[in-house]
């Protein structure tokens, strides 16, 4: 009986194991990339903002390459999430940004402990600004099913809403976050750490930041979104192996022309800075960094409740030992 | 058939016997102190995510049933229970992985399961794809924690004698109760079921195999089902069960439409307590007055029937202390007195060894205080019981 199981299981993982080395060649993830914000512009990038405000902190906005999801857009330059047990990652129950507070994430394990579903009075929700749109729009879909548009908004804040999304909302105005520039600005988008292959493990995205965007001090030009104001140049710096690796991929090249940034990029180029001369929460930009240190512990635990679990179990197999001899 | 009997007839040993030894006397424990200590556990365990807490409630559970189970045919269950709960997981584990929830680089990438396009008005649900191994842990240890709470249940089912449980009810819970016991010893009887089909078909030569074999099973369980729950209407029946006694029309009218009333205040309470946004009267008033009136119509309920019981079961010092060291159990763990309430539930995105905290862990070996705490359920020399030989040598090949 049992010899039969383990057979059997030996022909399945054998199948899936082959299943798996068959997929593994032709699956390739998405691929995104953290930019400083100065190359976000009218139309490409995606703009993501997270509110801390509701622990005290500013509003960070930083940038990221498109085709991405929401999640991912969360997920890359030092910004980092966490899921709950019931629904898994894709729920948002905690976000965090290593340059801030150390990477902590909120809310903290004591105000949720992110097990079940958090409440509607209290989670991040997640709203969206088109290109050129001044009102935010309650996501309909999830972090990882959204794919936000070139030069859309994506701000995650924390509070209640209720099930239509017309309570709650944002008292930032997506104008107040979005990247006002036509053309990408500021340090060049950093290195290309993609990896175009299946992730193997251990991969860490989060460039460091080579340099981040100087103070910007040339007013905002407020142009509206000028389509092809370049030539549309369909590959960005960060995704010269895409074409030949992602032949699956659904989000091509967007119609809205993808602007190139200069080889040489000038340093003195200003970036879009409005937020901060505007009323509301403090705008603070938020750099790609390392991902935030994180200490994966100590085994001994484990190995001490295995010993714990074993003499249990000897004993247990000790009295019913003596109980079938005394029977 | 022969097993059963037994069992019937085999009353709990009263704490009038002889004492063998020096030893404690042999008894069975009032079912409800195993009910209220399984409970409690469960409880404990719905607090917790943590794999090592949760193994080590496996383990508990595992010693206490070795320790103290009868020879009751519900009491060879637990394994049973075991199947279910590693079923819970894996079922889990294959949603987890088949529903894909996404891969970040972060995570450790495991393999990759075909990813089936779906349609944009159908994006709510992935089909396939990468799969990490948080996915899958995180996935696992939710399980864990629902399989835990089953075995807590087939734990009390396994210890707790079912037909002994229904003499404590409250008379006028009695049809109430006739309800419950037979829903709640429905799996421990079709594990008897089982039991005695699959031995007779062990009896049998030429055992069919693949779907004629599953025949086999299960037309004979459902039968003996059947058979076995039109008996308990008869013997009901004629014990005088669904009789409404001495009580009025209007009595019963009153009395049921309280209960019906304190059921409706017990379930909106039970809303509002549990929905943050529901308005504030309608969690603990409405509560409150649903106990009340539910109090009330028992009360009255009861009035009408009396009922003595033959032999009661004695609640003593040994019932308060396993159904103390469950109930202490649970209140340790809800407390957060002495722990991080974040070691309850360690994180799996990223991925970290989960730590031991020691208060919950020491409540845990408390509740597991219950394998010697309980009196031992047989007499350590042999019971003149009038079990057949042949079925004796059946049980000794397993």
């Amino acid at each position: 009986m049992s010899s039969r199981v383990t057979r059997a299981v030996a022909r399945l993982t054998a199948a899936l194991g082959l299943t798996v080395a068959a997929l593994a060649a032709t699956v390739a993830p998405a691929g995104a990339a953290p930019q400083a914000m100065g190359q976000c512009t009218t139309s490409s990038g995606v703009v993501l903002a997270v509110d801390f405000s509701h622990w005290g902190g500013p509003v960070y906005r930083s940038c990221g390459t498109t085709p991405t999801t929401g999640y991912e857009l969360l997920n890359q330059g030092g910004w980092a999430t966490t899921g709950t047990g019931h629904d898994g990652p894709a729920f948002i129950c905690r976000i965090g940004y290593s340059g801030h507070q150390g990477g902590k994430q909120y809310p903290t394990p004591q105000q949720d402990d992110c097990v079940l579903t958090p409440p509607a009075s209290a989670y991040w929700s997640y709203w969206h600004a088109n290109p050129g749109q001044n009102t935010w729009e309650y996501s309909q879909l999830g972090a990882m099913l959204y794919k936000p548009k070139p030069g859309s908004v994506d701000l995650w804040i924390f509070g209640g809403t209720n099930i239509e999304g017309t309570e709650g909302k944002p008292t930032v105005t997506p104008d107040q976050l979005r990247a006002h520039n036509t053309r990408p600005a500021g340090a060049p988008a950093p290195k290309d750490t993609r990896t175009a292959a299946p992730l193997p493990p251990d991969v860490n995205t989060g460039p460091r930041p080579e340099n981040p965007p100087p103070a910007d001090r040339t007013p905002p030009t407020a142009a509206p979104p000028a389509q092809g104001a370049a030539p549309p140049v369909p590959s960005t710096p960060a995704s010269p192996a895409s074409p030949s690796a992602q032949p699956t991929e659904s989000a091509s090249p967007s119609p809205s022309s993808s602007v190139s940034p200069p080889a040489s990029p000038s340093p003195s180029t200003g970036t879009g800075a409005v937020a901060a001369q505007a009323p509301g929460p403090q705008v603070v930009e938020a750099a790609p960094a390392a991902d935030a240190e994180h200490d994966t512990g100590s085994y001994l635990p484990a190995v001490a409740t295995g010993a714990l679990v074993l003499l249990i179990g000897a004993a247990a197999v000790f009295a019913a030992k003596r109980r079938r001899r005394t029977e | 058939m022969s097993r059963t009997t037994t069992a019937a007839a085999a009353p709990p040993v009263s704490g009038t016997a002889p004492d063998p030894g020096g030893r404690r006397l042999p008894r069975t424990l009032h079912p409800v102190a195993w009910w209220i200590w399984a409970l409690a556990l469960a409880t404990a365990v719905s607090r917790t995510n943590n794999p090592l807490l949760l193994f080590l409630v496996l383990a508990v559970l595992g010693y206490v049933i070795t320790m103290r189970r009868t020879e009751a045919p519900w009491a060879r269950g637990f394994k049973y229970y075991l199947y279910l709960a590693l079923t819970v997981v894996a079922i889990r584990v294959a949603f987890r992985a088949v529903f894909a929830t996404g891969i970040t680089p972060r995570d450790h990438f495991l393999f990759s399961l075909p990813h089936i396009p779906t349609p944009d008005w159908y994006a709510g649900i992935q089909l396939g794809g990468p799969v990490s191994l948080e996915a899958l842990l995180s996935a696992a240890t939710d399980g864990l924690r629902l399989a835990c709470m089953l075995c807590c249940i087939g734990a009390a089912n396994t210890l707790a004698n079912p037909k002994r449980a229904l003499r404590v009810l409250p008379g006028a819970l009695y049809e109430l109760g006739v309800a419950v016991t037979v829903s709640i010893s429905v799996a421990p009887q079709l594990v008897a079921s089982v039991q005695r089909v699959h031995r007779a078909r062990r009896l049998r030569a030429g055992r069919p195999k693949g779907p004629r074999a599953l025949r086999g099973i299960i037309v004979p369980v459902l039968e003996d089902a059947l058979e076995r729950s039109l008996r308990l209407a008869a013997a009901m029946d004629s014990r005088g069960y669904g009789r409404a006694g001495t009580a009025t029309r209007r009595s019963r009218r009153l009395t049921g439409a309280l209960m019906l009333l304190g059921m409706c205040g017990l379930c909106a309470g039970a809303y509002g307590l549990l929905d943050a946004t529901a308005p504030k009267l309608l969690g603990l008033p409405a509560m409150g007055a649903g106990a009340v009136l539910c109090f009330a119509g028992l009360r009255l309920g009861g009035r009408r029937i009396t009922r003595t019981t033959y032999r009661p079961d004695p609640w003593r010092a040994a019932e308060w202390a396993v159904a103390g060291c469950g109930v202490v159990s649970a209140v340790l763990l809800f407390s957060n007195a002495g722990f991080n309430a974040a070691e309850l539930n360690p994180s799996i995105y990223p991925l970290s060894w989960p730590t031991l905290p020691l208060v919950p862990a020491a409540a845990i070996l408390l509740a597991g205080a219950a394998g010697f705490l309980a009196p031992p359920p047989t007499a350590p020399v042999p019971a003149p019981a009038p079990v057949p030989v042949p079925v004796q040598r059946n049980e000794e090949a397993k």
